[in-house]
């Protein structure tokens, strides 16, 4: 996957812009957590006779314009209004070391989190394994969201660099990206998600 | 397992059903944003579908020691509380006004199911009827299904007293505790979006300050005190003369709230006469409180004959709690002797946010 550098972010936070469509779509695999990976002997017996994770595919295009960085996301389910838990996307960078994506990080391993919520906007999350997700570095993000009832498109964007917690996303230096939605439509929240299962090399155009 | 553990004896026979415990709680801890719905101390009345509705079937707790399925009670199954027409017939000039609910349709309006709509409506038939009490609160749980159910671990139970909290700022709303809890007593604040439930007045423990439900409460129902302290009233009513069983402990998560079964006046035959059999039928209270109820019920009768003839009983005693801070255990402080010793206190009150633990201290010196 890369992100392909333009002149000006603007027009592309917002995600019916005519300017996505001439952008490349990855089309991404996603596949339902496992059960055996759910922290609580709760969540993986309450849960054991029901799916989760249906959402199969995230299309996903990004650019950047050296300040900027812009991921347009988009699946298919959207919850009707009323339901306990939010639709919610989000996007994941390594912040330093190795960290395994389904395993979400380690102790010195943290992923970066970028999580969308329907009705909130977007929050940047630090993980250092299952469970231990908490409020991340703050920087600069900002999202935009629009569904027709059907589908979901989302564009969250960030600023562009790196710091203490906030992973490195750097023109000109390939990285690593991964994924995951939770339906609303389903209760989904925490690990009952589906998720990218591991990490997609991610290129910045410098 | 924690090093010692609090835990409350409620005497059914006792409680007359006021609901100033729950309004001792409610003014003390739930009267912040997001909490209107929220009654961690609920007063019922049995037979009945109790609070929220119908949550002895709503599953979570253990069976065979294996985590059970559950659902969340939403607010409305707490119940939405009733409005009155106080203006129109006090102020409104219309002298044929009467004082009515807002709860809709008689029977199955949508408020119609306010938090304590079937109170004392009981069970049996006339001349049969019959009903009693039941107070609940948060079980602060020996095996508690909430602190394992919840993935962020942010639930916990204090080491040195196995009070059972919830750490709002650990809490992300996820409510896998409210589906796990098989007493539903976790409440969702859908301001705050984090999950509450009764703390056992652990700011006033701390300070030797019973809680406030069994401070206030007219009947001397509640005892509290260390289960594991020999001397304390919870000992000698759950260990030492074994009259206080837990409710539903077939739920697996060993609660640390015990109960006095209620006695029961006697059924009447049809000519209206006496007869052997309880009116609050056995099979009901079993339901509840285990197979030793029979056992229970029979030993405090035959501890009420040896008073009616004349003789001593501790347990008679124990239980008639003539004097009140016998209850308490090691928590007989009066809460205006600690206010002002309270590290609470010195909350600055500029910070809003912890504004109102100063006012709850404040009150809680009236308590
Ligand atoms: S009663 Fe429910 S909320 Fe309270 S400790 Fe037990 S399981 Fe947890
Ligand atoms: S205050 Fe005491 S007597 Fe009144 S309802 Fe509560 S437990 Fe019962």
């Amino acid at each position: 996957m890369k992100s392909r550098r333009v002149k000006d972010i603007e027009a592309y936070r917002n995600p019916l812009a005519a300017e996505w469509r001439q952008e490349t779509v990855e089309y991404v695999k996603m596949a339902a957590t496992p059960m055996a990976m759910q922290p609580t002997a709760y969540i993986r017996n309450s849960r054991a006779n029901m799916l989760h994770g249906q959402v199969s595919e995230l299309q996903v295009a990004s650019v950047h314009d050296g300040e900027t960085l812009a991921l347009a996301l988009s699946w298919e389910g959207v919850a009707p209004p009323g339901r306990d838990f939010p639709d919610a996307v989000a996007v994941t960078f390594p912040v330093r070391g190795n960290p395994i994506l389904m395993l979400m990080g380690s102790k010195n391993d943290s992923i970066h989190i970028l999580q969308w919520k329907a009705g909130k906007g977007v929050r940047s999350l630090l993980a250092n394994g299952i469970g231990l997700s908490d409020k991340g570095p703050e920087l600069k993000i900002a999202s935009r969201a629009e569904e027709d009832g059907k589908r979901w498109r989302v564009v969250i964007t960030r600023v562009l660099g790196q710091g203490a917690n906030v992973a490195p996303v750097v023109p000109g230096h390939e990285t690593k990206i991964g994924f995951a939605v939770w339906s609303g439509i389903n209760d989904e929240r925490a690990g009952l998600k589906s998720f990218s299962l591991d990490w997609i090399p991610f290129a910045v155009d410098a | 397992m924690s090093k010692k553990q609090v835990a409350m004896v409620m005497d059914l026979n006792k409680c007359i059903g006021c609901h100033t415990c729950s309004i001792a709680c409610k003014t003390l801890w739930t009267r912040r944003e997001g909490m209107k719905h929220m009654w961690w101390n609920t007063v019922n009345t049995q037979p009945g579908e109790g609070s929220p509705h119908g949550w002895e079937n709503m599953g979570g707790g253990f069976r065979d020691g294996e985590p059970q399925r559950g659902f969340r009670p939403s607010e409305a199954d707490f119940g939405t509380a009733w409005d009155f027409n106080h203006d129109e017939v006090f102020h409104g000039g219309n002298e044929d006004a009467f004082l009515h609910a807002n709860y809709g349709e008689w029977n199955s309006g949508e408020n119609w199911k306010g938090p304590n709509w079937d109170e004392d409506l009981g069970g049996g038939e006339y001349p049969n009827s019959y009903y009693f009490y039941l107070p609940r609160i948060c079980n602060h749980c020996t095996h508690p299904a909430c602190l394992e159910a919840c993935p962020r671990k942010a639930i916990e139970k204090r080491e040195e007293d196995g009070i059972v909290l919830i750490n709002e700022d650990r809490c992300s709303g996820y409510r896998f505790c409210q589906e796990a809890c098989p007493y539903k007593k976790i409440y969702f604040n859908e301001t705050l979006e984090v999950s509450q439930k009764c703390i056992f007045c652990f700011p006033r423990i701390d300070e030797g300050v019973t809680t406030a439900c069994s401070r206030q409460c007219p009947g001397r129902v509640r005892f509290v005190g260390y289960l594991d302290d020999p001397d304390g009233p919870i000992y000698k009513l759950v260990h030492e003369h074994k009259v206080a069983l837990p409710l539903h402990a077939e739920y697996g998560t060993q609660p640390n709230v015990f109960y006095v079964p209620p006695m029961s006046s006697p059924k009447m035959d049809a000519e209206g006469n006496p007869t052997d059999e309880s009116r609050i039928p056995l099979e009901y209270l079993e339901s509840l409180f285990g197979p030793r109820v029979k056992e229970v019920l029979d030993k405090i009768e035959s501890e009420r004959q040896r008073v009616a003839s004349g003789e001593e009983s501790e347990l008679m005693d124990l239980l008639i709690s003539r004097k009140w801070l016998d209850m308490f255990g090691p928590f007989t402080k009066h809460p205006r002797d600690v206010v002002s010793a309270s590290p609470v206190r010195i909350v600055d009150p500029a910070q809003t946010a912890k504004v109102d633990v100063v006012r709850i201290m404040d009150i809680r010196s009236k308590s």
